[in-house]
């Protein structure tokens, strides 16, 4: 299957062997992190529309539902994207089908506890279950605070399971993990061409694979502590300890969604803009310094801890200013260089990729200001916070995650898209934008964050939001439809495959 | 992006122009970053700094959180006088955030159980201000809030 000019590298299909036993993990991934999404979207909608005063929760469900909605879809976000990337690289790195059906079954159990916690349990800690109010709640009990605890530890095992894989095999066909990460290449300044150079997407990969291991270690760090105190094996933990451990676990997720996702648009965007994308030195070079930076940029959240060694402060902000330069300048500037002049080819996938970028370059931004030390005093928690990071999953990474499994069932199956599924994708971009917007404009207008109740000079943002979060929801029943269409023949080319394009 | 991309010129022509692009932002940004990195530090709103600013409180305030209510050692303040928070929490995570009568939030501190943060603020003018929990902190977080009262005594 070929696209004209489409570069080796955009192909899903490894030459000469199989990867469909990869590829169909890949879209299991895929699918049940999009269709999560979904269900997690309707919360999201529901708690919106409480918001606005359209539909009255009790604060009780409304706070399960808040913990869910959270919680449930960074994992679903975070799945999709994983599956999209053993895709993107399974046609040359030799990937462990079973490997990583057994992660998928770990995280899914993860999120099977999320699920029994909040809904059976009543567990309403926050998708944050910062400590100690898990185990202070007052309303739900000591069990459904450790089935929170147990679903977070299987979600970070899963994915632990599911990076460790991933380096392995990256590091097997490079020979080496400095190979896969291109460093002969990197530290030469491009000159040292010896060494077969990974494709974007590999080194990507192994990125956000060492970073992934570094996530699950640091929840593994934040939970075993609280699981002994919650056996009395120990009396408390320091709460600025955990505070720091859980965000460096939970933002460092949310982190490797989106540059997870990032890579998918290294691996698919060549398709549709007909070029070539290859590693060049600034390529190189932006993503091994994401490595440290992302694991820094954590810190922001604890601006308003003045407990926090004063160094952590001003590297939090540091850190973040810093990991927005490399992907702007490489990852963005590259992606529109790519399509600019290139005759694209404009689908529902490469529509999804466009508004990726752009809803990466706003998201930044929003984020930009809330890493400000002094814009962060009037900002934090308040639902601008909210907004920088529901542009970075709706406009962002859940963007580059449907464009990248639009494109494999565009590979797969020879049943072509509906008429219209492009309007229903630009439709996806308006309903995003707007529904994002009131979060932006309740945020510069001191609205708080995680508030089952608002005053009634709030709801206006809230009744502006719901139309168009309606919006969103339709053109993703739409989208999803389509797809849903055409994903059986899609998964039957994986199963008839030879695994030669 | 729609009209740009419809038309196709081979890929070498644009390399040159890509390559100074990013020089060009990336000179840019870092200049923007240093330079807005720098003003920052001159308005942290950390208690060294601030003190350094506006001057050794003559006023301190203890700020007890608990869930869910604030527990305050007094609630009448004088305006433009630097007053001090001392900031803390009886049981779980809070956050001590002050909003003037227009709804506009003014500043806040995290209130933590076995740490005090301190908060510095000059009330700019007399009025009633309200306190409000910014941290989740359980079923009853949207209803932790409180008043203060700021006088031109």
């Amino acid at each position: 299957m070929t696209y004209g000019d489409v570069p080796p590298s955009a192909m899903l299909w490894a030459p000469g062997r199989s990867n469909g036993d990869v590829l169909r993990a890949s879209l299991a991934y895929m699918v049940t992190g999009l269709a999560s999404m979904l269900l997690m979207g309707l919360l999201g909608l529901l708690m919106r529309l409480d918001q606005a005063g359209m539909l009255i929760i009790s604060p009780t469900w409304f706070y399960r539902v808040m913990t869910l909605h959270g919680s449930g879809m960074i994992a679903s976000v975070l799945l999709a994207a994983m599956g999209g990337i053993a895709a993107a690289v399974s046609p040359t790195t030799r990937l462990s089908a079973r490997a990583l059906w057994i992660a998928l079954v770990i995280y899914m159990m993860g999120n099977g506890f999320v699920v029994l916690a909040t809904l059976v349990g009543g567990f309403a800690g926050g998708w944050t279950v910062l400590y100690p109010l898990p185990e202070h709640g007052l309303v739900w009990s000591l069990g459904s605070a450790l089935a929170i605890y147990a679903g977070y530890l299987f979600v970070a095992l899963g994915l632990f399971l599911f990076c460790v894989q991933m380096l392995v095999a990256l590091a097997r066909s490079h020979g080496g993990l400095t190979k896969a990460l291109a460093w002969r290449f990197l530290f030469s300044f491009g000159r040292d061409t010896r060494d077969a150079l990974p494709r974007p997407v590999e080194l990507i990969a192994a990125v956000i694979a060492i970073d992934g291991i570094a996530a699950a270690t640091a929840g593994a760090i934040y939970l075993i502590p609280l699981f002994a105190q919650a056996s009395h094996l120990i009396t408390s933990v320091d709460a600025l300890f955990a505070k720091n451990f859980v965000l460096l676990f939970g933002h460092t997720i949310a982190n490797l969604s989106i540059y997870v996702t990032a890579g998918l648009v290294y691996a698919a965007l060549p398709a549709y803009a007909k070029r070539a994308w290859p590693l060049t030195w600034p390529v190189a070079a932006a993503w091994n310094l994401i490595i440290p930076l992302m694991l820094l940029n954590y810190s922001h959240h604890l601006y308003a801890d003045f407990a926090q060694p004063f160094a952590l402060q001003l590297l939090g902000e540091i850190g973040s200013y810093a990991v927005a330069l490399p992907s702007f300048i490489v990852t963005i500037i590259g992606a529109l260089a790519l399509m600019y002049r290139s005759g694209m080819r404009w689908s529902s996938a490469s529509i999804f990729f466009a508004l990726g970028l752009w809803g990466w370059v706003f998201g930044g931004m929003g984020a930009l200001l809330d890493a400000t030390i002094p814009v962060n005093q009037v900002m934090h928690n308040t639902l601008w916070v909210v907004a920088h990071f529901h542009t970075y999953f709706v406009l962002g990474a859940l963007a580059f995650a449907w464009a990248y499994l639009s494109y494999m069932v565009e590979m797969l199956s020879p049943v072509a898209a509906h008429r219209g599924i492009d309007a229903a994708t630009w439709l996806y971009g308006v309903g995003g934008a707007g529904f994002i917007l009131m979060f932006f404009v309740s945020g510069a207008n001191s609205v708080p964050r995680r508030f089952a109740v608002h005053l009634p000079q709030w709801q206006i943002y809230g009744r502006i939001a719901v139309p168009f979060v309606v919006l969103l929801a339709l053109s993703l029943a739409w989208i999803s439809w389509d797809l849903g269409t055409r994903m059986r023949s899609a998964w039957r080319a994986t199963l008839d495959s030879s695994g030669v394009s | 992006m729609l009209v740009q991309s419809r038309r196709a010129v081979p890929f070498d022509r644009l390399e040159g122009p890509e390559t100074r692009l990013r020089l060009v932002l990336l000179g840019g940004l870092a200049v923007v970053s240093i330079v807005l990195f720098g003003l920052t530090l001159r308005s942290l709103p950390f208690p060294h700094t601030r003190t350094a600013r506006v001057g050794a409180p003559q006023v301190v305030v203890d700020a007890m959180g608990m869930q869910w209510s604030w527990l305050l050692s007094r609630r009448e303040l004088p305006a433009r006088v630097p007053i001090a928070f001392a900031v803390g929490s009886r049981d779980v995570n809070h956050d001590f955030a002050i909003y003037d009568s227009t709804g506009r939030l003014l500043a806040q501190v995290q209130g933590m159980p076995g740490y005090t943060n301190r908060l510095l603020y000059v009330f700019p003018r007399a009025g009633e201000y309200t306190v409000r929990c910014l941290e989740y902190c359980g079923l009853g977080h949207h209803t932790m809030s409180t008043t203060l009262t700021v006088t031109d005594r």
